[in-house]
Order: structure tokens, then sequence, then C-alpha cells
């Protein structure tokens, strides 16, 4: 399957080629947002249409009984294992968001009728490995979470490629976090030459009195783009942070809206990117206050480290705000490591790219800590590390 | 006796301006030499060219240290090879844990001398010893370097980091500058635990207090980029009463 093909294509071509029936206001959102391109403002700074023009094969996701595992397993789109008890299902979406900005949304909302469906029972936590196996493949499902009021999850997600070239992996979460519950969601994605490139759309749900933390950590090369829609209730809260260490040429980043629709909502998000080499980072933020939610609270931050001359970020926060009740705040800044922290480092026999690194970690650090599973912390330390010689061998 | 660091004919200068003019200066191994002058006599820009800062470029002359030439010696090499500068303004590094820091510091100089490193809890004994004697908190092992730290707190961890990695040569950049009575008497008592007959100390300072404590075996006198006298200890009641206008270049 070529996705650039679809360009262009009217709403009855479109389910004659993707093999579609009954799903015509889906379709109909896609046709109106538009296969992405250079000229969409979500996807201008990413390379999506080289990654949509390529003759992808395509898989059947047949559903399997998992086998029990401490984890959740997911193979080229197909839960293969997950804990005793756990409730997965595969069953359509029930509720997608019809006003979404992201056109791969409804695309994978599509392709993917079936959906992986995962009811978090009371307080949990559980870990999402990502395993992906299959070269010159489009790879595309969707995940649904559901958390129970008064209920706190977590979820922890990696991602992992098995010698593979040439795949594209699109994907995505829809989350509904009830109200009174709580949801963190820790995204570790390491990528060095694995071989495939990812975009993956989310919409997050943040019922009454509810709290949302999607914790985010990009390091490494290759192409990934997360684009998140977050809506909040009532006294809802979303934390949201985004780690980006890139080396070479990859491009990567967050695109996001977060949604205030009702009042005394909250919202924070921070964004720290370090970006070596020819690297292009992406942070294209905005927060939407709807006339509904009086009394919001917003403050967004995006900070960049160029280790380059040749590294570029795109850092885009903005607010658009339809009230006057509320305090809103916003900024970015780009910079280069402190010359003074550096030099006094080495002065005590720290090397230089020892010295570089402990001066990225304790930028990054502040997001880093945040996780308070020591265990994910360490895991998340060690990639950044191990990324971070990799890109200065 | 040879000398542990023979400086001939140094010039230097930051930026456009011209400030190391010809400096000679040779600093035996066991000996105190102090470094006196007026306000913009060239001593910090000394103290920065024998470690390597980037702000120095030096236009002629030599650094010589145990033989070796070192003006195009890295900075972290220097600090391998036993060079260490205690600054008049350490830098705060927040999100770079103190212990952690020192750790990685230490176990490089080990490395570097063919020593095994120093493991986590071996580090801590360490540390705890010396942070005892210096009268330090012992939260100064979980804090960041530097951060928010008093002016008293910088210099006595400057001071700490010296005791921890034992150098050859130490600078001492204005030690006593912000310092009140019991954090100078500390750090004064954390540089006279060092000495051992053996390391060699350049006491840069504007005034004589410091050397109250840290007695001296050599006073040079810079002015104007040069070192234009050396004499005994007996040289700061002299330029105590005459000043530094009075001196006349040997």
């Amino acid at each position: 399957m070529n996705l650039l093909a679809l360009k262009h294509k009217t709403l009855q071509e479109l389910k004659t080629d993707l093999g579609i029936k009954n799903r015509d206001a889906l379709l109909e959102r896609f046709c109106t947002l538009g296969l992405p391109s250079k000229k969409s403002e979500a996807y201008r700074y990413f390379d999506i249409e080289k990654l949509l023009d390529y003759s992808y094969k395509t898989l059947n996701y047949i559903p399997k009984n998992p086998e029990v595992s401490e984890i959740i397993e997911i193979v080229d789109g197909v839960v293969v294992a997950a804990p005793k008890g756990m409730r997965i299902y595969n069953e359509a979406c029930e509720q997608i968001d019809m006003d979404h900005f992201d056109p791969l949304y409804y695309l994978t909302h599509l392709l993917s009728p079936q959906t992986i469906k995962i009811e978090l029972d009371g307080d949990t936590e559980v870990e999402i490995e990502h395993r992906f196996t299959q070269s010159g493949t489009l790879i595309d499902y969707r995940i649904v979470l559901y958390t129970q009021s008064n209920r706190h999850a977590t979820v922890y997600e990696n991602f992992i490629s098995e010698e593979i070239e040439n795949t594209l992996v699109l994907y995505g979460y829809d989350m509904h976090i009830a109200q009174d519950s709580t949801l963190r969601v820790v995204k570790m994605h390491s990528m060095q030459d694995d071989g495939y490139a990812m975009v993956a759309s989310h919409k997050v749900n943040v019922a009454k009195n509810a709290h949302a933390m999607f914790k985010s950590f990009d390091v490494g090369k290759d192409l990934a783009l997360q684009l998140l829609k977050v809506e909040l209730d009532e006294y809802a809260h979303v934390d949201a942070g985004h780690l980006l260490y890139l080396n070479e040429d990859s491009k990567r980043g967050t695109v996001s809206q977060i949604v205030h629709v009702g009042e005394h909502s909250t919202s924070k998000q921070e964004a720290k990117n370090i970006l070596d080499g020819k690297s292009r980072g992406i942070f294209d933020a905005l927060i939407r206050v709807e006339h509904s939610a009086k009394y919001t609270k917003a403050e967004q931050n995006s900070k960049a480290i160029l280790l380059h001359d040749d590294a570029y970020m795109v850092a885009k926060p903005q607010l658009e705000i339809y009230i006057d009740e509320l305090e809103a705040s916003h900024g970015a800044t780009t910079g280069q490591l402190d010359r003074k922290q550096l030099f006094y480092l080495q002065s005590r026999g720290i090397s230089y790219t020892e010295a570089r690194k402990m001066l990225v970690i304790a930028f990054a650090n502040t997001l880093i800590e945040q996780v308070k599973d020591t265990r994910q912390q360490e895991r998340i330390k060690a990639s950044f590390e191990e990324a971070f010689y990799k890109g200065n061998m | 006796m040879s000398s542990i660091m023979k400086i001939e004919n140094l010039q230097a200068k930051i930026g456009d301006k011209q400030i190391l003019k010809g400096l000679d200066l040779e600093l035996e191994p066991g000996k105190v030499h102090a470094i006196m002058g007026p306000n913009g006599a060239g001593k910090s820009t000394l103290s920065k060219a024998l470690v390597g800062h980037y702000d120095v470029e030096l236009t002629g002359g030599d650094i010589i240290y145990k033989g070796k030439n070192i003006n195009e010696m890295e900075a972290e090499e220097r600090a391998l090879e036993g060079i260490f500068l205690s600054f008049q303004h350490p830098v705060e590094i927040p999100g770079v844990n103190n212990a952690y820091f020192l750790r990685t510091a230490l176990n490089a100089k080990r490395k570097h001398e063919g020593k095994e490193e120093l493991n986590a809890a071996e580090f801590l004994r360490l540390m705890r010893d010396h942070l005892e004697m210096l009268g330090m908190k012992s939260d100064m092992i979980s804090r960041s370097l530097n951060e928010g730290f008093s002016g008293g707190e910088k210099k006595r961890n400057e001071i700490l980091q010296m005791l921890i990695l034992e150098p050859e040569v130490i600078i001492l950049d204005e030690i006593d500058s912000g310092l009140d009575i019991d954090a100078l008497r500390a750090v004064s008592e954390g540089i006279n635990k060092m000495k051992d007959g053996k390391r060699s100390f350049l006491v840069i300072t504007h005034y004589s207090r410091i050397l109250d404590y840290i007695e001296p075996d050599y006073i040079h006198v810079l002015k104007d980029g040069r070192i234009i006298k050396t004499a005994g200890p007996e040289l700061v009641s002299q330029l105590e009463e005459h000043g530094y206008d009075a001196i006349e270049e040997e």
C-alpha cells in the first residue's frame, strides 16, 4: 500500500481503496483534513510525504490468545502477552473524537476498525512493550485505554525493533481518564537506526476532577512524531512533559493541542530539547481555552539546547484564548551549553565528552526525576546515556 | 631545588588586551608562593593561563610543568596531571549532583594514574571524612554543584575538591574573598592539611589576611603583567605599610 496514493481521493474512492463500509463520518473528516503534506500545519516541519510515498506491505491483524506475562507485549500490532487477569479486548472504538486536528488520527481509525481495548482495573501499574518485526511494512493499530473512577493507574511504554528496515508505524491511543482518577503515562522511545519511522496520534479525554500525566522521553535518531490532543473537563488537570535528545539527521518531536473545556481546569506542559548533529526538534504546541473554561490555569514552556551549529529547533508554543478569567503563560528559549560550566567540570579532569554529558543530563534531569519509579528512571537515564555516547563517538 | 612549575617570559591576552607581558616565576615543590598585586595587575589572568582557560590566549613564553611544556595542553589534561585551580567565583551547576561530580572527577584522575576507580560507597566514606574536617553539612553530598551555596560554602567546596583530588600544584585565586573568620579558618586548615613538603601552592590575593593563616615562603609582587619583586614573607608588612606603588622593580 502506498499511502500517498490516497491523496485527493473522493470519499467513495477511499471507501473502495480501503475496503471500508459504514464509516462515512470518519471518512468525511479525513477527506476534509486531507492526507498530511508539507503544507499541513501539524506536519510542516516533518518529512511526512517521504514516509507516505512508499509501497508498504500490509498485515492481517489476527487477534491471539495472549500468553501470561508480566507486561503487555504488542508485536506488530497484535497483543501476544499480557499480565494474568488484565482486561484486554479487540473491539471497535466507541468514542472517536470528531474534532481532532490530525488527519492520521482518522486514517489509523479507518485502517484499524478493531482496536486494542485495555481496561485498567483499580490502582494498577502496567508496562506496554511495542515490538516491530516486519520490514517494508505498514504497521497500524490503535489502543483504547480506560481507567476507573477514583483509581490511579500508571502505564510505562517502550519500543523495540528486530533488525527491520523501511517500516512505517502508525499507532495511537484514545485514553479515557475517568472522573476523580489519575493516569500516568511514561513513554520511553529510543531509536538508533531502528529501521522504522513512527507517527503516533493520540487523544486523551480527562474527565471531571481527573489527572493525566503524560511524559515522553524520545532519544536517539530516525523519524518520529507524536501528535497529542488533550481535552480537559471541569477541575481536570494535565501535566505533560517532553524530553527530546536527538543526534545525526533525525527529525522528531511533539505536535499538541491541549483544550480546556471545563471550568477550573489546569494544564502544565514542559518541553526540554537537546539537539546534536543535524537533527531537528519539533515542539509545536497549542493551548486552547474555550468559552466554557473559566478560571483555567495554563502554563507552557519549551527550552532547547543546541549542541551543534547545524541542529535546529522548531519551538512554537501558542495560546488561543476565548475568555478573560484565566491565568496563562507560555515561552520558549533556545541556547547552548554554558561554557563556564563546561570549563569548570573540565578543570577538575573531567573529559569534554563526559562534561557535556553531565550538563546535558542535568538539563534533562528535572523531567527524568519526575518519573517516581526508580527502575524506570534508571532505564530512561541508561537510554539517554547510550544515545549520547552513540552521538559522540 | 628544581622547580615543579617554571613560567618563562609568559605573555597572554584576553580579547584584544595584552595582560601578561613577560612574566617569570618558578614554583618550588613544598613551598607556598603568594602573588600579590593591585587590581588589574594580571593575577587572575595568570591563574587562568596556568589551567588553560578558554578566555586566555598565550602570545609568548612557556609554562613548563614537571619538565614538560603545557602551553597547548587541554584543561582536563592539566587537571589530570595535578594542576588545580580554586576559582574566585565557582560556577553553579544545577542538576549536577555534588558527590557524583566529585566522584567522576576523582575516578577520572585515578584512571589516569592507573589506579582502580572508587565505588560509590568507598567514595562517600572519603567525602564524609573531609566534609567533617571542613565543617560542612552532610547535605552537600546530595545538593547540586554550588547551586544556592553561600560564598563561604562555595569556597569550602573548592577546598573539599582539592582535598579529594590531591593535586600537586594548587592555585588559590582570592580564596579568602567573601569569607568570614570561621570560614577562613576552616578553609585555611584544609589548605594547611595539604602541605606535605612536595605540593606547591600559588596563593593569589589582594590582601595579607589569608597569609596570617597560610604561611608563605615567597611573596611575589605582580604589577602590569610582570613579577616585579620576589622576597620572603617580610615583604607583606612592607606592602601593608607602603602599598604597591612603593615597590620598585628589581
